[in-house]
């Protein structure tokens, strides 16, 4: 896997709908469609627009590496659960420490893969991109993490189920040949008495996949957890600068024989970044870790920010970052 | 106070008419004086329906409100607004943006409060949102820290309800939904509430919503107010368990009806949340009302679920001999 120096690319969601004077078509379309006005197919013709147009904001921000947006998921949870054997999906819940909501899902029988759920998605996207574009997946620890299962006596069996029920959708996206395959795991760092549960559904998760692989951590830091990110079987490691202040520590010793993919574009607020601070902060850091072994993102997602922000953001960070690829 | 008392949590949803002033007037194609016409309507709608039904605490349903934080941004200095952001499903709200120090220009509710209590006898609820929330629901390019914002806006906030107290309100809501995210800063929303309601002699109602009540209890019971609205419908009332070890101090707003689904609780099913409670706490602790503000159903929606629901707690003050 051989990258750009200081690779650009982002996290996972974009925001579904622009502001005025641009239509918000995907809201208008999904308002439509609990009316029973249009149909799924009707729905789903609109959300492939915006997924395109999502990923040429992404493409004219100048973003490397691009996501489809994940403009048909109605939260990270629910799209992958409600497409699994086992569960069903209840009612509304904090997500995180944020404003945001979604619907838990609830584990009322042994839960299992049935079929791939993200991967016409992303042969989609990829058909529909000139830029690469990765397909990202919540994992398994954060989706029971974030779910509750009747189901089950005890979390850990949940977890490592779901795990191996993922699984197959990492092989079934591996056979796509993605230029990387993302696991979103947010709830690790906020959990970290986890850590070796965490490590064996990892290892569950990845087990056959050759492809390159990136676990994504953010909404906290992952100091403690650093042996066991070393260790797991994938090729990037996600860091939240921004919402683990700590990570910044952890990343000054050369240990790191991964990439880091460094989220130091505050998702989650409207500041525009001083880059010039950040890459002062960051110069120790190159000295022991190369450039050509970091890559640079938003935070998180980018669905907390209006979309229009999060494009001058994006477009932004990746101005300032080519500043400093040499 | 008598027993299992009736309120609402404030918002009603808006009446077709209203919500088609309300795009005519975002567009341009109507001035606000029309509009406000509807919002008055409305309002007069809305507590009539409440009368009807019986409700003890009445509130105005909120007509002229969009988002409950982006209202009072848009009244206070130092806000802008940034854009639509998604809260959850299709549901977007226009977050705010502190860009520089909050302020009081003048009451913001007040007006509204004084019209809708002249149309009716009972006590109504004058309802804010509060500073911890504006705080946690707006984004910040001006404080450093979100003690400071959270704190700026108790003191501006407080104004607030200075007025509305002068104005007559003795029922007053703080509407709080975040406080149950950061189990960390429940101390922060106490210290800014404490500055909000500071020598205010109203009866102080403070909403919680949508969060994990289980570790925040029960230090929420240090919050500077005599009644607590949780919602618990949607939560299935695990939260009760806690009060066996940790006794319930507060009067609780025992939310009874889930406002995030289209189906209609029946009576059965409102006696059998209302019985429950009633096992750990005496009628006279608990007003009943709904999970939350009944915006996101539809008028016919809301009616039905608060008709389940005054009937509920009909039945159950009949069979129980209560009054």
């Amino acid at each position: 896997m051989e990258f750009e120096p200081l690779t650009t690319t982002v996290v996972g969601d974009y925001p579904k709908i622009p502001n005025r004077p641009r239509q918000a078509k995907h809201r208008l379309a999904m308002a439509r469609f609990e009316k029973g006005e249009i149909t799924f197919e009707e729905l789903q013709t609109v959300e492939n627009e915006v997924t395109i147009e999502v990923m040429q904001e992404q493409a004219e921000a100048g973003v490397d590496i691009i996501t489809d947006g994940q403009i048909g998921w109605e939260d990270a949870q629910t799209y992958i659960a409600a497409k699994l054997d086992g569960f069903e999906i209840t009612g509304l819940i904090r997500y995180f420490d944020s404003n945001c909501y979604y619907r838990r899902p609830s584990a009322v029988a042994r839960v299992a893969w049935k079929k791939p759920i993200t991967v016409q998605d992303y042969r989609f996207a990829h058909d529909n991109s000139d830029r690469p574009v990765k397909p990202v997946i919540t994992g398994p620890y954060t989706l029971a993490k974030l779910s509750v299962h009747p189901a089950y006596e005890r979390f850990e069996d949940f977890v490592l189920d779901l795990a191996d029920a993922l699984n197959h959708e990492m092989l079934a996206l591996q056979q796509e040949r993605p230029i990387l395959i993302q696991v979103n795991e947010p709830a690790i760092t906020r959990y970290k008495e986890n850590a070796e549960i965490f490590a064996e559904a990892m290892n569950r998760l990845m087990r056959g996949v050759k492809n390159p692989s990136a676990l994504y951590t953010y909404f906290g830091d992952v100091v403690g957890l650093e042996n066991m990110l070393k260790k797991s079987p994938f090729q990037v490691i996600g860091l939240d600068m921004v919402g683990g202040k700590a990570n910044s520590e952890i990343i000054k010793s050369d240990a790191w024989d991964k990439k880091l993919a460094l989220g130091l574009m505050d998702a989650r607020n409207t500041k525009m970044e001083n880059w010039d601070k950040i890459f002062e902060q960051l110069a120790p850091v190159f000295r022991t870790i190369t450039k050509d072994r970091i890559m640079i993102n938003p935070s998180c997602g980018l669905e907390f920010l209006p979309r229009e922000i999060a494009f001058s953001k994006l477009a932004h960070m990746v101005n300032e970052v080519k500043k400093h690829r040499n | 106070m008598s027993a299992l008392q009736t309120t609402t949590v404030g918002s009603f949803p808006k009446p077709p008419y209203l919500q088609k002033a309300r795009n005519a007037y975002a567009r341009g194609d109507i001035p606000v004086e029309e509009l406000e016409k509807s919002e008055i309507t409305a309002t007069k709608e809305v507590i009539a329906l409440q009368e009807k039904l019986g409700i003890d605490v009445l509130v105005d349903g909120e007509m002229y409100r969009g988002d409950m934080a982006t209202y009072f941004a848009e009244n206070l200095g130092g806000f802008t607004i940034s854009g639509l952001v998604r809260s959850y499903g299709n549901r977007y709200y226009r977050k705010p943006i502190v860009v520089g120090p909050v302020e009081f220009k003048k009451p913001i509710t007040v007006e509204r409060w004084e019209f809708a209590q002249s149309l009716t006898k009972k006590p109504m609820k004058a309802i804010l949102t509060g500073p911890y929330t504006m705080m946690d629901w707006s984004f910040n390019e001006y404080y450093g820290k979100r003690e400071d914002t959270a704190m700026a806006l108790a003191e501006v906030l407080h104004l607030e309800v200075k007025a509305l107290y002068d104005a007559g309100a003795r029922h007053i809501q703080v509407d709080e939904p975040a406080l149950s995210v950061r189990p960390e800063e429940v101390g922060l929303a106490q210290k800014t509430l404490a500055v909000v309601t500071d020598g205010i002699d109203a009866k102080f109602y403070v909403h919680v919503c949508y969060g994990d009540f289980q570790k925040i209890y029960p230090r929420i019971l240090d919050l500077p107010c005599h009644h607590l609205d949780l919602e618990l419908a949607n939560s299935r009332y695990e939260l009760f368990e806690q009060f066996k070890e940790h006794p319930f101090t507060k009067e609780l707003g025992l939310g009874v009806l889930d406002v995030h689904t289209h189906v209609v609780e029946t009576t059965e099913q409102v006696k059998e949340r209302i019985l429950r409670a009633l096992e750990y706490l005496p009628p006279e602790q608990i007003m009943v009302d709904p999970d939350c503000g009944l915006k996101t159903r539809t008028w016919e929606e809301a009616k039905a679920k608060l008709e389940a629901m005054v009937e509920a707690v009909r039945q159950v003050k009949k069979e129980k001999h209560l009054t």
